[in-house]
């Protein structure tokens, strides 16, 4: 099991490196489709690294390596493929966290302290809905025609995934 | 094999028990309702790797992992990957101002939806706004943020998250503010 791991760790380690060159260098427009771009070839580098590579990896002590080779194989797989939803996701908080931008604009401000009317100019619902309504326009979720917004097939099935979300968890949507 | 099994079992209880304490809190802080049923889950999955047998009664010797502590820490990994991701799901579909646009334009058929509607329902044009009425009073209670004299400020512990977010937007070359 730990051989897929340390395959998958290393590819890991190898895209991140690869990635945040892509982004100082290119500052892609769609990060995701980018970041996907990127990580797409560790899946059959890391298939082939698995057939190729000794069972101990070279290092690994003999216990570490006596599971089933189609379990570690697929295990390994699964580990990396949710590490990149899960650096996704971190690019996803970074980016567009409301809390976060919040707090860097006071932070950026004069004696770090801003009036209430002051910050919802910077960073209220009118600057974030104007940035958000373009990003789904761009990524294909929304339509836009006019001063008017439609879903598209692929934002309905988004929006439709949120309301049953929002039915069954019951959380406090603003 | 047997940390994957039990991570699974631990993963399927997690996401029902805060799915019905969800339904059942009342209060503002959903956080803890999710970080309380993954601590509950982890100590349920480590209570059970330690208490179960190495073959859980069912899996065959090729399937077992020479060192518990590998089998252990890799399902503890899985278990750690999905939660976060079923944390981050649940606050984007339930709490995302751009989800909450396509909840209401789905709900809206062919209508569509104008610029100013789409700012009204997280009350743009409102003397507070419900980014701010949701987000403020947390940063003060939290103590990110203080009330000085009219305005909010900085403190101490805001500064920190603002400048670990300003260097993580810089590794991703996103402008650091609007």
């Amino acid at each position: 099991m730990l051989k897929g791991l340390v395959l998958s760790g290393m590819l890991i380690t190898a895209w991140l490196v690869v990635q945040g060159v892509v982004f100082q260098v290119a500052a892609p427009r769609k990060a995701f489709a980018s970041m996907l771009a990127c990580f797409s070839p560790t899946v059959p580098l890391y298939l082939l690294l698995y057939w190729l590579s000794p069972a101990d990896l070279g290092f690994l002590s003999p216990p570490l390596t006596g599971t089933d080779w189609r379990l570690g194989l697929a295990n390994g797989l699964m580990v990396h493929v949710l590490v990149f939803l899960t650096a996704g996701l971190f690019y996803s908080h970074a980016d567009r966290s409301i809390t976060v931008r919040l707090l860097i604009v006071l932070a950026q401000a004069p004696r770090q302290r801003l009036t209430l009317a002051e910050l919802q100019r910077r960073c209220g619902v009118e600057v974030l809905m104007q940035d958000r309504l373009d990003i789904m326009v761009q990524n294909g979720f929304l339509v836009a025609r006019g001063d008017r917004f439609w879903l598209t097939a692929k934002g309905w099935i988004g929006g439709s995934i949120g309301w049953a979300a929002r039915k069954m968890l019951r959380m406090k949507a603003i | 094999m047997r940390g994957l099994i039990l991570a699974g079992v631990a993963l399927a209880l997690l996401v029902v028990g805060s799915t019905v304490a969800l339904r059942l809190y009342r209060g503002n802080k959903e956080f803890k309702v999710f970080l309380g049923a993954f601590a509950g889950a982890v100590g349920l999955y480590a209570a059970a790797f330690w208490l179960l047998p190495a073959d859980l009664g069912i899996l065959p010797p090729t399937s077992r992992e020479g060192v518990p502590a590998v089998d252990f820490g890799n399902g503890l990994l899985v278990l750690t990957l999905i939660f976060h991701g079923y944390w981050c799901f649940c606050y984007f579909s339930c709490l995302s101002p751009s989800m909450s646009v396509m909840v209401a334009l789905r709900a809206r058929g062919r209508e569509g939806m104008s610029r100013a509607e789409a700012l009204a329902i997280h009350g743009g044009g409102q003397p507070v706004d419900l980014i701010f009425q949701r987000r403020l009073p947390k940063l003060i209670q939290g103590g990110y943020v203080g009330e000085d004299g009219g305005a909010y400020r900085l403190l101490a512990r805001g500064g920190r998250v603002a400048s670990f977010g300003s260097l993580l937007k810089r590794l991703i070359n996103t402008p650091v503010a609007g």
